[in-house]
C-alpha cells in the first residue's frame, strides 16, 4: 500500500507518538535480524506496550491489508524477524514487564519483551530461575524464545522453551485475543499453546507468557577436557549419555574455534587440542562428586589429555565466556560466515563432523565448529571472504550440503534457531510434499491471509495478497544495501550468539 | 446398508463392532488395519462417504466415554505395534501407535532406560492412545507429559493423507508442531500412526515411601511447604477408599501419602531423610522395581474407580486439599500434588458429599483453584473447552483446515467456534 501521513497518524493514535517509528534511520535498525544476508526495510515500526495495543495494531493492519512481522531482540539467525514483504515490524521491546510472580507455585507471567537473562536475575531473590538459556540470553527476549522454541546449552537436561511455558496470551490474525493454557500444567482443552510455541510468529503474536520457574541448583561443577581429536570428544559425549548420565550441558569447540577464542580472550584453552569439551553437571551438592568422578573416568577412557575443573564461580564464568564468545571470535577472523543449526543423532556426531570438514575443504573453505554436543545440535560455521562472491557461493553450497547430510543421517535442519527465511527452501528436502501441504493447510487455517510474519517457515509462502515468492528474499535483495553475506555480528549488540 | 462394501474395504480386516462400544453404543463397522496404508485407505473411504471415524487403541478411555453423534467406523490400531527404531545411546525411540505401554516399557528398561510415559492399564494402553489423551501419571512434573516427550509423529488426517511433523532427534524446531497438537487432541484431528519419543536414562535409585495420614496433616499447609523445592518425583495423596483398592496401600487412616524420589543414591537418601523429618516414619519403604510397580498402581487407581472427574490447578502441595476435607468427598480421591492434578470419583447412590451433583462439585472445586479437565462416564459432562469465543474460533479453524469433512468424529465439538 502507499503509506500516507494519515496512516501514521492513525497508528500514533493507537500507540502514542513514541510508539511509532517511521524515519529511515529508525527503520534501518529493523531491516534485518542477525541474518544480515536478507534485509528489507519495514514501512513502519510499532512499539506497543500491551496485548490490547498489539490487537489494535493487527486489526488496523488487517483493515489496511498490511503484513505484520513480530520481533523480539532481533538476535534470530534465520531471518524470522525480517519484514520480507515490508509493512509493519511489531517490536515487543517495550512489553518488558514481569507482570506477576508466584514464588510458592514457582511460576511467573511475563510480557514477551522481557529479556531472558533478566528474568532469571529477577527471580534470583526467590532462589528460582528460568531454565531455557539460549546463548543470546543476555539480549534475546522470552517472546522471541517462544517463537523459535529456543533451547540453549542447558536444554540437554532441562528441556526447551516448550517444556517451561504453561500458558500464553496471543493475538490472532484478525486481532482477536486468545488465552491458551494457564497456570496449571494441564489445561481444559487441547494444547494450542504447544502449537503456537515454535511457530515463529506465523500463527499468532504472543503477548503474555506464563513460565515455569525452577529452584536454582544447589551446586554446579563445570569441567573442561581437551582431546587430541574431535572424535574422542564426541565419543565421550556418547559414552556419558549411554552411561545414564545427563549433564546439564555438553559443549564442544573444535581446534579452529578454541584457538580463535584463546587468541582473543586468553582464558587458557589449549591451542593444540583437536577439540575441547565442556561438561557441566548441576543439582544437589552431594550428588555431584560421584557424577564428576564417573565423567572423569569416561573422558580418561577416551583419551583426554587434561582436565580442568572450575574452582569457583569466576572460573566457571570464564569457561562459559569462552564457549559463548565463539561467534565473536569467528567475526574477528573472517568477514563472512554461514552458521548452520542442523541436528544429527548424537551417536553420529563424529562422522557428521568429518563430513562437515570434508565438504568445506573440497570447496577451499575453512570451517569452525562449536556446538551443543549433548543434543547432537551442530553449529558449523562456514567461513569466507565476504568480498569474494564466488567464495560466498561456495560457502552457501557447502552449507546446503551440510544440512543435507543432517537430513540423511536422520536429523533435521534446525535444532533451535528456527527456519525463518533462511532455511525454508530446505524444508522441501526435509519433508515430503504432503507433509508441507498439511502444514500449509494448518498455517492458512490459522493465519488465512498470511498477514502474520508472511513468507516464513514454509517454502513458497507469500504475503497477504501480494503473491508468493519461491526463493529467499529475491525481491528483498533488490531493496537492500550491499550484503556482507551470511550471519555476522550486528553493530548495535554484542551478538549474535549460537 | 453394508458399510464394508460401500467403503470398498477388505473384509478380512473386519472385527466385531460390539467390542468398540462407547458407553454402550457400538459403531456400525469396526476394522483392524494392519498397515498405515490401510488406515489411510479406510479414512479416505470414510471421508468420501461422510462417515464418522473413531480411532481406537486399548480402549482404556474410550470404552468409558460417550460416543460421538456420528459413530460409524471404529478403527482398531493395535495391529500397528512395531517398535520401528530404538537407539538406546541416543535416548530415542520410534514406534507404531498400537504398541502397548507395557511392551515399550519392557523394551526400554531392558537397556537401562526409563519410558517417560505413564498411564493406567499399561498392559492394554497403547502408545497412540496415551499420546492422544496426553495421559500422564504421578511423575508428570518430573518426567513431562506426552507433549513434552514427543519428538515427531507420522499421522493420518481425516481425508486419509499421511503426513509427518517433527523428527527423530532430540532437538528439532523445523516446521509446525502438529505432533504436539495431536497430543491431547483425543483422536479428534487425526490418527497418530507412529511417534518418536525422547527417553530418559533409568535413575540410579528410586525409592517410594508410604505414609499413613489423617486429615489434620493434609490440612497443615506448613507441613508441605518445603516439598516443592525437594522436587519429589511423586507426591500423591490417596483417599481411604481408593487406597483400599490396592493391597500395598490399604490402611485405616483417612489418607495415604506416597512420596517418591529418583536420582543418585546419596541425593535420594537425603531427600528421604528430609521427608521423614516432616512426615515421620513411613509405613512402607519400597526400593527400585517395587517403586516402579507402585507408580503404575497409582495410575491404575485412576482407572479402577468408575466415573471420574479430573481437575488441574496450579497447586503444588497436598495443602490444596485443605478446603475440601469436610464430608466424604475425598474418600476415593487421588491427588498428584506436585502438579495439582485431582481425580474425584463421585459415587452414585452414596449418602455423602461424594454424591454432590457434578455441577456443584465442579463449581466448588473451581472456587478452590481446580479447573475441570476431564469427565469420564458422568453424563452429561464432557471435558470442557476453554470458554473464550476466539479460542473456539481458533480451534475450529484448525479442525476445518485439517479435517474439513469432520471425518474424525471425536472432533465434532471443535467443528464450530
Amino acid at each position: 500500500m502507499i503509506w500516507t501521513r494519515e496512516h501514521l497518524d492513525e497508528l500514533r493514535a493507537l500507540l502514542g507518538d513514541d510508539g511509532v517509528l517511521d524515519s529511515e534511520a529508525a527503520r534501518f535498525t529493523y531491516e534485518a535480524d542477525a541474518l544480515v544476508l536478507e534485509r528489507m526495510m519495514p514501512d513502519v515500526v510499532v512499539l506497543p506496550r500491551s496485548t490490547d495495543e498489539v490487537a489494535a495494531i493487527v486489526r488496523w493492519a488487517r483493515a489496511h491489508d498490511v503484513p505484520v512481522t513480530p520481533r523480539g531482540a532481533g538476535t534470530g539467525l534465520a531471518g524470522g524477524a525480517t519484514a520480507e514483504f515490508g509493512g509493519i515490524v511489531l517490536s515487543v521491546n517495550r512489553m518488558d514487564r514481569v507482570s506477576r510472580v508466584d514464588p510458592e507455585r514457582m511460576l511467573a507471567w511475563v510480557q514477551p519483551g522481557v529479556v531472558n537473562l533478566s528474568l532469571s536475575q529477577q527471580m534470583a531473590q526467590h532462589n528460582l530461575y528460568y531454565a531455557p538459556d539460549p546463548a543470546s540470553q543476555q539480549v534475546s527476549t522470552i517472546g522471541g524464545n517462544v517463537s523459535t522454541n529456543a533451547g540453549g546449552p542447558h536444554c540437554l537436561k532441562y528441556g526447551v522453551t516448550l517444556n517451561h511455558v504453561l500458558g500464553l496470551t496471543a493475538v490472532l490474525h484478525d486481532g482477536s485475543i486468545v488465552e491458551l493454557g494457564g497456570e496449571a500444567l494441564d489445561a481444559p482443552d487441547f494444547d494450542l499453546a504447544a502449537l503456537i510455541i515454535g511457530s515463529e510468529g506465523t500463527l499468532a503474536i504472543v503477548t503474555e507468557i506464563c513460565v515455569r520457574l525452577l529452584p536454582k541448583p544447589e551446586a554446579v561443577k563445570t569441567m573442561l577436557f581437551d582431546f587430541e581429536t574431535i572424535e574422542q570428544a564426541c565419543r565421550t559425549v556418547s559414552t556419558t549419555i549411554a552411561a545414564g548420565i545427563v549433564p546439564a550441558a555438553m559443549e564442544i569447540m573444535d581446534q579452529h574455534t578454541a584457538a580463535l577464542v584463546e587468541e582473543w580472550l586468553h582464558i587458557g584453552l589449549p591451542l593444540d587440542a583437536g577439540a575441547v569439551l565442556l561438561i557441566e553437571v548441576d543439582g544437589p551438592a552431594m550428588s555431584l562428586p560421584p557424577q564428576v568422578e564417573r565423567i572423569l573416568a569416561l573422558a580418561k577412557a577416551e583419551g583426554t589429555r587434561s582436565t580442568r575443573i572450575a574452582k569457583d564461580e569466576a572460573e566457571r564464568a570464564l569457561l562459559w565466556k569462552g564457549r559463548k564468545s565463539a561467534f565473536g571470535a569467528y567475526g574477528r577472523s573472517a568477514s563472512g560466515f554461514y552458521i548452520m543449526d542442523g541436528v544429527v543423532p548424537r551417536t553420529r556426531l563424529a562422522e557428521a563432523l568429518s563430513i562437515v570438514y570434508r565438504l568445506c575443504r573440497e570447496r577451499g573453505l575453512e570451517a569452525g565448529n562449536v556446538f551443543h554436543a549433548g543434543d547432537g545440535n551442530l553449529h558449523p560455521h562456514v567461513l569466507f571472504n565476504s568480498d569474494d562472491p564466488e567464495a560466498q557461493k561456495r560457502a552457501l553450497d557447502a552449507s546446503h550440503e551440510i544440512l543435507r547430510m543432517c537430513i540423511r543421517f536422520g536429523g533435521t535442519i534446525s535444532g533451535e534457531h528456527g527456519v525463518g527465511m533462511e532455511k525454508r527452501s530446505m524444508m522441501s528436502e526435509l519433508f515430503a510434499p504432503e507433509d508441507l501441504a498439511v502444514m500449509e493447510r494448518l498455517r492458512d487455517g490459522v493465519n488465512p491471509e498470511r498477514r502474520l510474519n508472511p513468507g516464513k517457515i514454509l517454502p513458497g509462502g507469500g504475503a497477504c495478497r501480494e503473491g508468493s515468492r519461491e526463493e529467499v528474499g529475491a525481491s528483498a535483495r533488490a531493496f537492500a544495501p550491499p550484503s556482507h553475506g551470511g550471519q555476522s555480528p550486528r553493530a548495535d549488540v554484542d551478538g549474535p550468539w549460537i | 446398508m453394508d458399510l464394508t462394501s460401500t467403503l470398498g474395504l477388505d473384509a478380512a480386516r473386519l472385527v466385531d463392532p460390539a467390542r468398540y462400544a462407547m458407553s454402550g453404543r457400538a459403531p456400525r463397522v469396526a476394522l483392524k488395519p494392519i498397515t498405515r496404508e490401510e488406515v489411510s485407505e479406510a479414512l479416505r473411504a470414510a471421508s468420501d462417504d461422510g462417515l464418522g471415524v473413531v480411532p481406537w487403541g486399548g480402549g482404556v478411555a474410550l470404552s468409558r466415554e460417550r460416543a460421538p453423534k456420528r459413530y460409524d467406523l471404529a478403527l482398531d490400531l493395535r495391529a500397528l505395534d512395531r517398535i520401528v527404531e530404538f537407539e538406546p545411546e541416543d535416548l530415542t525411540l520410534t514406534a507404531e501407535c498400537g504398541v502397548t505401554l507395557e511392551a515399550l516399557r519392557d523394551a526400554v528398561s531392558a537397556r537401562g532406560l526409563d519410558l517417560p510415559l505413564e498411564a493406567g492399564e499399561a498392559w492394554g494402553a497403547t502408545l497412540g492412545g496415551v499420546l492422544a489423551a496426553n495421559a500422564s501419571g504421578a511423575r508428570r512434573l518430573a518426567i513431562g507429559a506426552p507433549r513434552d516427550r514427543i519428538l515427531g509423529a507420522r499421522f493420518a488426517i481425516g481425508d486419509g493423507t499421511i503426513a509427518r511433523s517433527g523428527g527423530k532427534v532430540v532437538k528439532n524446531v523445523a516446521g509446525y508442531g502438529i505432533h504436539r497438537l495431536l497430543c491431547g487432541s483425543r483422536g479428534g484431528i487425526g490418527v497418530i500412526l507412529e511417534a518418536s519419543l525422547k527417553l530418559l536414562p533409568a535413575p540410579e535409585t528410586r525409592t517410594a515411601m508410604v505414609f499413613a495420614l489423617e486429615a489434620a496433616q493434609i490440612a497443615n499447609v506448613a507441613l508441605w511447604s518445603r516439598f516443592p523445592r525437594l522436587e519429589p518425583a511423586v507426591l500423591t495423596i490417596v483417599g481411604r477408599a481408593a487406597a483400599n483398592l490396592n493391597p500395598v496401600l490399604a490402611h485405616r487412616t483417612a489418607f495415604t501419602a506416597i512420596v517418591g524420589f529418583e536420582g543418585e543414591a546419596p541425593h535420594v537418601d537425603e531427600m528421604c531423610k528430609l521427608t521423614r523429618e516432616a512426615l515421620g516414619t513411613p509405613r512402607l519403604k519400597l526400593p527400585g522395581q517395587s517403586a516402579t510397580t507402585l507408580w503404575q498402581a497409582l495410575a491404575d487407581l485412576e482407572e479402577l474407580q468408575g466415573p471420574r472427574l479430573s481437575f488441574a490447578g496450579a497447586h503444588n502441595t497436598p495443602g490444596a486439599l485443605a478446603p475440601l476435607l469436610s464430608g466424604r468427598l475425598l474418600e476415593r480421591a487421588v491427588l498428584h500434588a506436585p502438579f495439582g492434578r485431582l481425580h474425584l470419583f463421585p459415587e452414585p447412590g452414596a449418602d455423602s458429599g461424594a454424591t454432590l451433583p457434578a455441577e456443584t462439585l465442579v463449581r466448588d472445586l473451581h472456587a478452590h483453584g481446580f479447573a475441570l479437565i476431564g469427565a469420564r462416564g458422568i453424563e452429561p459432562f464432557e471435558p470442557p473447552l476453554a470458554p473464550q469465543v476466539a479460542v473456539g474460533a481458533l480451534r475450529a479453524s484448525i479442525r476445518v483446515a485439517l479435517d474439513p469433512r469432520c471425518t474424525m468424529a471425536l472432533g465434532e465439538r471443535w467443528a464450530t467456534g
